[in-house]
């Protein structure tokens, strides 16, 4: 009995890790820095995980589905020199609505060659990483765009609501929005049942490569959308914007819990795992940690999360037919234990 | 890691103290006021934004920024940006809601600052920027600009080239890249100086060779066969360059010792000038650039006024004190 209360307990503090987590840099932080436990940090600090945050949403789907997309980082940059260098052209709001659209297109790019040409999402996406890297390094001749119109984005980090900006805003509706989908729509449950076994999704009657295709292309939405708040806040399209994002994306979907193998995730998770990351990040700024020494803590912490992710949830990953098995025998579907 | 409790104390003291001497000197002139000036900045806190951690140039820079931190008592907490803008817009906005009292900024391109310096100037936080300016939206919002003036430079080498050859001869030109803002304002510097002296110097050619030592290379060779014993002097817009052209000179095999002059305070123009081969060169030196950025940054924190452009001393390497200087890089 006492050893489950053990399990128990632990299984809880595991769950909660990330709140855990940002209780520490909460409580840490304080005792270093003056002040840093307050509105305006929090607002900064969520301000700040937005760019990072929208690359981490779109990339959530795609690892419940079992596949992985390296190719935001580049859509990330296209879709920002898109939208600046429309702005003149076509106007603010279109040109952000074409940013939004390139990044729907590259990943449907993605999608095609992974679901048509049967090749893995990894080398899929690898080859759309380099190649829309190069092109916007190309078409922009390596030079950031400015904008023509500078003062356009800037009250997307404006203040809002006291914690919030207009852009952070956006972002946790989104993961709200994203949780809700997966969560309570049976599309959003067949998801983990496709990264679970496709092949046993697909002889129950689920349509795989629809929903793969799908995620490709919410990835590509979303990182397009992070560009497209990137550049508008900074008035400039970067073409190597996206280089440096792609590894800050991954670490925080991991550190929310969700699964590279697939089955598993949430967005909720994710929206954790970005801000603690953001919250640590910057409490390390403060305290005068070189950028180089930051990425050391990162990674063990990466493992110490995994870990011990791994030790509570035992050998077995919950897949979608435990999952459903424990739908079936408990009374109300909120028994099922997944990530929140 | 400090306790800041600490240092809220001790500021406060120093602030009573500063006052207490403020009321004693009133009347005691210039230096006595400036002493409890530098009072008044003690303990206030200013977040630097730098370009890198690691880096030949930066790395020195905001060594000396620490330093001129430290020596007015001052806190100086370091960000960097990794020289990702994008990453430095995040960081100026994270330093507007510490509501420090100052904030420097190493910009690295024209507009991604802007959001965050129109909310720094609502909190009335003063930023100065360090070695680049940015666009013009966003220079008007910075108080002052702290780095090296590369159109003095391209004078300063035209000085150094009539001195050398008495203000007479032929020369060459070994420009940088066509377009790249460095090569603009040492070009124009250079030409408008001799210009405005009535130099008689005549400028038998001008090579772009890209700040690359193989370039120049390859350009002072064909300069040499064209040109030959005309070339007396040749004005390099960087050590590297300047490199360059002697490896061609002494492949050449000509008999003549033209007066070299080059840029930046690179160590190996040291060494061509003790040995004779190079007549000067202009140190920018980043660790100066750090110190005097902070100071200048101190002096807007005081609310003194200060100049929209403080130049960097640009000093100048010859024989004569070329043991007296260390290599900027």
């Amino acid at each position: 009995m006492r050893r489950l209360d053990l399990r128990a307990t632990g299984r809880t503090a595991v769950r909660y890790r990330l709140l855990v987590l940002l209780v520490i840099v909460a409580i840490f932080g304080s005792i270093t820095i003056v002040d840093f436990f307050s509105v305006d940090t929090l607002q900064s600090v969520l301000n700040r995980a937005t760019v990072v945050g929208f690359l981490a949403l779109g990339l959530t789907p795609v690892l419940i589905a079992g596949q992985i997309d390296l190719s935001i980082g580049s859509i990330l940059s296209m879709a920002g020199i898109t939208t600046i260098a429309l702005q003149p052209v076509i106007g603010n709001v279109p040109a952000a609505l074409a940013g939004l659209g390139v990044g729907v297109l590259i990943g449907a790019v993605n999608a095609a060659i992974v679901v048509v040409f049967k090749i893995s999402s990894l080398v899929a996406t690898l080859a759309t990483l380099l190649i829309f890297a190069s092109l916007a390094l190309l078409l922009t001749d390596s030079q950031p765009v400015s904008s023509t119109d500078p003062i356009f984005g800037i009250p997307l980090t404006g203040d809002l609501l006291a914690v919030f900006t207009p852009r952070s805003a956006l972002f946790v509706a989104a993961a709200i929005l994203m949780f809700v989908w997966l969560r309570f729509t049976p599309s959003g449950r067949n998801l983990y049942a496709v990264g679970s076994n496709a092949a046993a999704a697909k002889s129950a009657g689920i349509r795989s490569n629809a929903y793969i295709v799908a995620t490709f292309l919410i990835s590509g939405l979303f990182a397009g959308a992070a560009g497209v708040l990137q550049s508008l806040s900074t008035a400039t399209g970067s073409p190597v914007a996206g280089a440096v994002m792609l590894i800050p994306a991954i670490t925080a979907v991991v550190i929310g819990g969700t699964r590279l193998e697939g089955g598993r995730g949430s967005s909720l998770a994710t929206l954790g795992g970005v801000v603690a990351l953001g919250a640590l990040t910057m409490m390390f700024e403060f305290n005068g940690v070189p950028a180089y020494t930051q990425a050391i803590y990162t990674g063990v912490l990466l493992i110490v999360l995994i870990t011990l992710d791994r030790l509570v949830s035992g050998d077995g990953r919950p897949t979608s037919r435990t999952l459903r098995r424990a739908r079936v025998e408990s009374p109300t579907p909120r028994g099922i234990q997944e990530e929140a | 890691m400090t306790i800041r409790r600490n240092i809220v104390v001790a500021a406060s003291a120093a602030a009573a103290l500063a006052l207490a001497l403020a009321g004693c000197s009133s009347g005691g002139g210039g230096a006595a006021s400036a002493d409890g000036d530098t009072g008044s900045v003690e303990g206030k806190e200013i977040c630097y934004i730098t370009a890198a951690n690691s880096h030949p140039y930066v790395t020195p820079a905001n060594e000396g920024a620490q330093a001129a931190a430290d020596a007015a008592g001052v806190k100086l907490t370091i960000v960097s940006e990794e020289f990702s803008p994008q990453t430095g817009a995040e960081q100026l906005d994270s330093c507007v809601a510490r509501g420090v009292d100052g904030i420097l900024l190493w910009p690295l391109d024209d507009n991604s600052y802007l959001p965050g310096l129109l909310k720094a100037e609502q909190e009335g936080i003063p930023v100065v920027a360090i070695d680049t300016t940015t666009g013009e939206d966003s220079m008007a919002l910075i108080e002052s600009f702290v780095g090296a003036d590369k159109y003095d430079q391209g004078k300063i080498s035209a000085q150094q080239l009539e001195k050398a050859l008495g203000g007479e001869g032929g020369i060459v030109i070994i420009a940088g890249q066509a377009g790249n803002g460095t090569e603009i304002a040492r070009t124009g510097g250079f030409m408008d100086e001799l210009e405005a002296s009535g130099s008689k110097l005549e400028v038998l050619a001008t090579v772009n060779a890209d700040f690359d030592q193989q370039k120049a290379l390859v350009a002072s060779r064909d300069l040499l066969t064209k040109f030959g014993d005309q070339i007396k002097g040749v004005y390099a817009e960087d050590d590297t360059m300047a490199k360059g052209f002697q490896q061609a000179l002494a492949e050449s095999g000509l008999a003549i010792t033209p007066f070299i002059v080059g840029i930046n305070g690179e160590k190996g123009a040291f060494e061509s000038i003790k040995a004779g081969t190079q007549y000067s060169t202009i140190i920018q030196p980043p660790f100066r650039n750090g110190e005097l950025a902070i100071e200048t940054l101190i002096a807007v924190m005081k609310g003194e006024t200060v100049d929209e452009m403080v130049p960097l001393e640009n000093t100048v390497v010859d024989a004569e004190n070329v043991d007296d200087n260390e290599p900027a890089m």
